[in-house]
């Protein structure tokens, strides 16, 4: 299936379509769709433990976002994010709690924005979570949940995981990670590095490569980078709709990154790294600042290995 | 099909093409040589207090004060504080304050009073004074101004690598439009008819830097510092470069070298390179120093 769907241009009626699920961003990339159209409002509990819900929610869409978090919205839109809802809970000696329900549209972009600034994990609300300072966030099913605490107590940290464990409860269960982070290597891969994403710009924020799209990543294309030991080894993973979009994004990528590499794929650069690289159908497979030429060429043959 | 190269690559950083600013300020391997347009050298002056934010990270409005007027007579050569604001701003202006009111780490209401005394010691007349930031172009003085005042807090961001000056007046404009390639072309915000030619000084906030996020949006105490300092210019490029320099600092300091901005700021360096706004060449930035040196990262 070919999607021509560009996720920063798209337009009020794709809007509301991806809504609902009749043109969804999974649909584009293989995956099963998620034609479930889904009252966000319902989800969030009025009551957890000794917090009540405000009444004043507030919900936020892809044209809004940055009415709510300013530019880093972006951030949000370069997945299927349709919009978010933001709940505040009050309760008499403990401090306010804010809810922030994303639906992203399918299971892999909310893993995928989950991902994106990950510094560790911990298994046990949804997919996974992760907390830091008076924040914590989950992925779970079509849904990235934060829960921010307005003071950090002493027992704060409890308190959110009491919160996001009680949305935890009210959401889908089912939860899976995107195929192609299942075909990453395991072997040497530096723990809660792996980032899943589509866009160019989240190919720059994870490893800034070239001001252009050397790869030709759209909103159809998934993407996979991770680090992996010795040094600090980038994997990337691209699977494109179709073999032709590999062959071209290969051709992209050789003739403006690589242009004095000729018919080598494994290639030296000016920082003494190594940069190797491989097309299987219709998925790339590139590693970037490898230690050695031998470190390149076994990465990129494990990776190789866990393509179909 | 070949496709042209239209753009640099990381490995024309490493290999010194596009200059060292750029190379510095994606925090890739420095270039060898700089090529830039720009004669001559921005003044930037990056004035400290160890005192200025308390204990209960409380600012304390005073010093903030005597902070910006120390920075004004270092910057513009008078010795009275006031007499500079009447170098920059004429009585008959009509003078915007773009502000910034991120709820998190807002530009302090300290900040913004000592800049509107300033302007009103150059004579200018309340009703010609106004402040805002999201707002601004429904903003009646805004709409009318003939000069203009910008500051902020320096911060990490998502999209952008940093909350600059540069990208403090995105609000003249619909963001957006200006978010591709990590807000690559913010410079040309300056190039609106709202804007052009207005900005008579930038005062970057760096009493309490942050210098990481958590996840793509959310903010903690933990990643700012009393850094105590302002950083004052009329080149909004120079004053950004030198911030850049002390969060990047920072960030090796908290993480090491391994963690550098994500995502690279380098709006900043095509401030310079492609939109000839001002210098981001720490070699072509004269950096006067003042007050507290302990900690400075720069």
């Amino acid at each position: 299936m070919k999607c021509s769907i560009h996720i920063t241009d798209i337009g009020v009626p794709a809007l509301v379509a991806v809504a609902l699920g009749v043109l969804s961003m999974s649909g584009c990339s293989g995956r099963p769709a998620d034609d479930s159209a889904v009252d966000m409002d319902q989800l969030l509990p009025q009551q957890i433990s000794g917090w009540t819900r405000a009444e004043s929610s507030v919900t936020y869409d892809r044209e809004t976002i940055f009415d709510y978090i300013n530019g880093a919205g972006e951030v949000y839109r370069s997945y299927g994010f349709g919009e978010v809802l933001v709940a505040r809970y009050t309760a008499s000696e403990l401090p306010e709690v804010t809810v922030e329900l994303f639906d992203m549209g399918n299971p892999a972009d909310a893993y995928g924005v989950f991902s994106y600034a990950r510094e560790s994990e911990e298994l046990g609300i949804g997919g996974g979570y992760e907390q830091r300072g008076r924040v914590l966030c989950f992925w779970q099913d079509r849904f990235y949940v934060c829960v921010l605490s307005e003071e950090r107590t002493s027992d704060s940290d409890q308190d959110l995981i009491t919160v996001a464990r009680s949305v935890s409860q009210q959401l889908p269960s089912a939860t899976s990670l995107p195929d192609l982070v299942n075909k990453l290597p395991t072997d040497g891969l530096v723990r809660f590095s792996e980032r899943f994403f589509h866009l160019h710009q989240s190919l720059n924020y994870h490893y800034y490569l070239a001001r252009e799209n050397l790869f030709n990543l759209s909103a159809a294309t998934d993407a996979v980078m991770a680090r992996y030991a010795p040094g600090s080894t980038y994997l990337l993973l691209i699977e494109y709709t179709d073999e032709g979009g590999a062959v071209e994004a290969l051709t992209s990528f050789r003739e403006l990154y690589l242009p004095d590499a000729g018919a080598v794929t494994t290639v030296e650069t000016e920082n003494g790294k190594f940069v190797s690289y491989a097309r299987n159908g219709r998925f790339l497979a590139v590693v970037l600042d490898a230690t050695s030429e031998t470190v390149a060429n076994e990465l990129l043959q494990k990776a190789l290995g866990n393509l179909p | 099909m070949t496709r042209e190269k239209t753009g640099l690559t990381r490995r024309d950083f490493m290999k010194g093409v596009g200059g060292v600013a750029l190379g510095m300020t994606a925090g890739l391997p420095s270039a060898l040589s700089a090529e830039t347009k720009q004669a001559g050298s921005s003044k930037v002056i990056l004035v400290r207090n160890g005192d200025v934010i308390s204990a209960t990270r409380d600012i304390n409005g005073e010093l903030v004060q005597a902070m910006l007027d120390e920075a004004m007579v270092a910057l513009f050569g008078h010795d009275d504080p006031s007499d500079c604001w009447k170098q920059i701003i004429r009585p008959s202006d009509v003078v915007g304050i773009k502000t910034n009111v991120w709820r998190y780490l807002p530009t302090p209401p300290s900040v913004e009073q000592a800049i509107r005394r300033g302007v009103l010691q150059a004579g200018v007349t309340e009703r010609n004074i106004d402040q805002g930031d999201r707002d601004v172009l429904q903003r009646e003085v805004f709409q009318r101004s003939t000069a203009l005042i910008n500051t902020r807090p320096m911060r990490t961001h998502s999209w952008s690598g940093v909350g600059s000056l540069i990208k403090n007046y995105i609000t003249f404009d619909h963001p957006p439009d200006y978010h591709a390639d990590a807000c690559a072309s913010l410079a040309k915000l300056w190039e609106l008819p709202i804007v052009k030619d207005k900005t008579r000084l930038n005062v970057l906030v760096m009493l309490t830097p942050q210098f990481h996020n958590i996840g793509p949006h959310h903010f903690d105490t933990s990643y700012i510092w009393p850094y105590g300092g302002l950083i004052v210019s009329t080149d909004p490029v120079a004053a950004d470069a030198v911030g850049l320099q002390i969060l990047q600092q920072k960030r090796r300091l908290e993480f090491g070298a391994g963690r550098p901005l994500q995502p690279t700021a380098h709006h900043i360096a095509l401030a310079d390179t492609e939109y000839h706004l001002g210098s981001a060449d720490m070699g072509r930035i004269e950096l006067v120093r003042l007050g507290w040196e302990e900690g400075s990262l720069i």
